[in-house]
């Protein structure tokens, strides 16, 4: 019998290919419950259809879609990455599968990494779906020029960020179902999927720029008005977005590290 | 050393206090032995297994899987190790088990040419092949406890640790993995550390058994030994049928009672004239002699004597230093 080694060269690939396995489990995971991913979808954007029209005193106003659209879609997105996350850590905790994959000798980061690319795959393509449908089929007319790339990615980024705080929450957090169900009504009210940001009252605007994805959709939407990042820039949107982006990242990941440590520490990657 | 514990140490806090789970324990189990970690519930076992696997870190103390550091060379430890952990499903049930493999396999570093032949060999032996495009939910317990081993096994890693295998399992998946085991450590030669509250199980599969108890090691011997010291000094004979009837004609002192489709005649102590007057006895009434040995309580009497010997410090003793029975 002889101890198993590792050239140092082979590591960089398997770390890769490690990401990409935990990646693909993911997307096996949510084919097996498609059924549900699609009844959820339908069940947020029809939620979203008839908020608009009680909105709207009984029709849908094109230029509220307009602005509410691309917080439909961010909210789909980070609400489902989010759901989905901490709901898959907690089913796995329970099931003994998470230790399992943590017997791996990747790190966890980026075990972690890969569980995000298949949230990012499950919260995007109904997102996605859903708004390009609501997009062609009530007409919503929007001025599409590269400019709205960075604020798209950078929103995307922002909900993925959201999520995996989230995720990194459920090792610590009994509860955790009911604070993303919380998190996630803050985000679909002041991140101005209902009626835009801009027409809260200005306490609550400011307020409402704290809330994951909110700075993305008002980037998003000035890109998409026609006008240039540089007008996004210079009404502070632009570099409060990517300050967010930047903070929120920061914090989920520590966070992440912190409540990993912590459960190896006290046997939580296991039921408790 | 395939596996070595020294010191290992793990204290939780609870509340204001401390709860000490597993304290200092030293374990060094040679490559190719099949160490047997008994114990009561609470003692301890799991949390040894799970820090032996890099899942909980060590209050204190250090543990080395092949010389690999399990806390600071994590990476190297955890390749030589596959795992199947105590009330755990171990594996994806969403997953079919060729899923599983394929995946369990990745993690571990592995490409998929290396891992698809093992897989088909491991579904093979099992018995799975047929069904290794179902989804392990759909599986019967004995069936899904068979995928966990192969996930185990799929990186064909030198040690591995088996928390409970058998639990839960009816006794034909239960055979099936004592089966399996046996394999792995006879014509494999994989370092197995085995956890179960089965102890004849133990006995037959285990090299050497250590007992632990309120995270303490307290007994730790070749299992032969460990029988052997709590052999008792008296003589022990088999007879075939009931014991009805039996122990009128026999010495005083001895007892008799049914084992099986035979009787076993217990005497009160090993002297050669108790066992001839016994022997001449029963030939006079025609009764066949099956067996004649020396008494020895089974594993599960001599665990219990350990466990409730009420001073384990006592009773504590190394390889080196044997058990004393109580």
């Amino acid at each position: 019998m002889t101890a198993i080694r590792v050239p140092a060269g082979a590591r960089l690939g398997g770390a890769w290919r490690i990401l990409a396995d935990e990646a693909g489990k993911g997307l096996q995971l949510m084919w097996q419950r498609r059924a549900m991913l699609v009844v959820a979808a339908a069940a947020q954007g029809f939620t979203y259809l008839m908020i608009e029209f009680l909105i709207g005193g009984g029709r849908l106003d094109h230029a509220v879609l307009a602005l509410t659209l691309p917080a439909y879609f961010a909210f789909s997105l980070a609400g489902t990455a989010a759901m989905q996350g901490s709901g898959g850590i907690a089913e796995e905790v329970n099931a003994g599968t998470l230790e399992q994959s943590h017997l791996s000798p990747a790190r966890p980061t980026l075990l972690m990494a890969g569980r995000l690319a298949a949230l990012a795959t499950e919260g995007l393509l109904p997102a996605a779906v859903v708004t390009a449908a609501f997009w062609a089929g009530y007409g919503v007319r929007y001025q599409v020029r590269p400019d709205v790339l960075l604020p798209l990615l950078l929103t995307i980024i922002d909900a993925l960020a959201y999520a995996l705080l989230m995720a990194a929450l459920t090792l610590r957090v009994a509860s955790i179902g009911a604070v993303v169900h919380v998190f996630n009504m803050a985000i679909m009210f002041f991140a101005g999927m209902f009626v835009p940001v801009t027409i809260f009252p200005h306490g609550v605007e400011i307020f409402a720029r704290l809330i994951p994805t909110t700075l993305g959709v008002l980037t998003i939407n000035s890109a998409l008005a026609g006008r240039p990042l540089s007008a996004a820039w210079a009404d502070g949107t632009l570099p409060w977005l990517l300050a967010h982006v930047a903070v929120l990242s920061a914090l989920a990941w520590a966070t992440y590290l912190h409540t990993l440590r912590r459960a190896r520490r006290e046997g939580g990657l296991s039921p408790r | 050393m395939a596996i070595e514990l020294a010191g290992l140490t793990k204290r939780y806090r609870r509340g204001r206090g401390w709860l000490t789970a597993v304290d200092d324990v030293t374990l060094r189990v040679p490559p190719g032995q099949v160490l047997g970690l008994l114990g009561p519930n609470g003692a301890g076992k799991t949390t040894t297994i799970k820090m032996t696997c890099s899942l909980i870190l060590p209050t204190a103390g250090s543990i080395r899987l092949n010389g690999y550091d399990a806390v600071r060379q994590r990476s190297d430890a955890v390749r030589q190790l596959g795992a199947v952990l105590e009330g755990s499903r171990n594996v994806y049930w969403q997953l079919t088990a060729w899923q599983n493999l394929m995946y369990f396999g990745r993690l571990k570093g592995l490409r998929g040419h290396q891992i698809r032949p093992r897989a088909g060999r491991l579904l093979s032996d099992l018995g799975l092949w047929e069904r290794r495009n179902e989804t392990v939910g759909s599986f019967s317990r004995g069936m899904q406890q068979k995928v966990a081993i192969a996930a185990a096994l799929i990186t064909d890693p030198p040690v591995i640790l088996l928390d409970e295998p058998t639990l839960g399992l009816d006794v034909e998946a239960a055979r099936t993995v004592r089966h399996w085991i046996t394999h792995l450590a006879a014509e494999e030669g994989k370092t197995i550390v085995l956890t179960t509250h089965q102890l004849a199980l133990a006995r037959d599969l285990a090299d050497r058994i250590a007992v632990i108890d309120s995270g303490q090691i307290i007994a730790d011997l070749p299992t032969a030994d460990l029988l052997a010291r709590f052999a008792e000094d008296r003589f022990e004979l088999r007879v075939p049928g009931p014991p009805d009837g039996l122990a009128a004609g026999l010495p005083a002192g001895a007892r008799a009672a049914a084992d099986g489709p035979s009787s076993r005649i217990t005497l009160p102590d090993a002297r050669q004239d108790s066992l001839r007057e016994c022997l001449e006895k029963l030939w006079a009434r025609n009764i066949p002699v099956l067996s004649v040995s020396r008494a020895q309580p089974d594993l599960e009497e001599i665990f219990l004597r350990l466990i409730h010997s009420g001073d384990a410090a006592a009773t504590a003793r190394t390889a080196a230093a044997p058990v004393v029975p109580s």
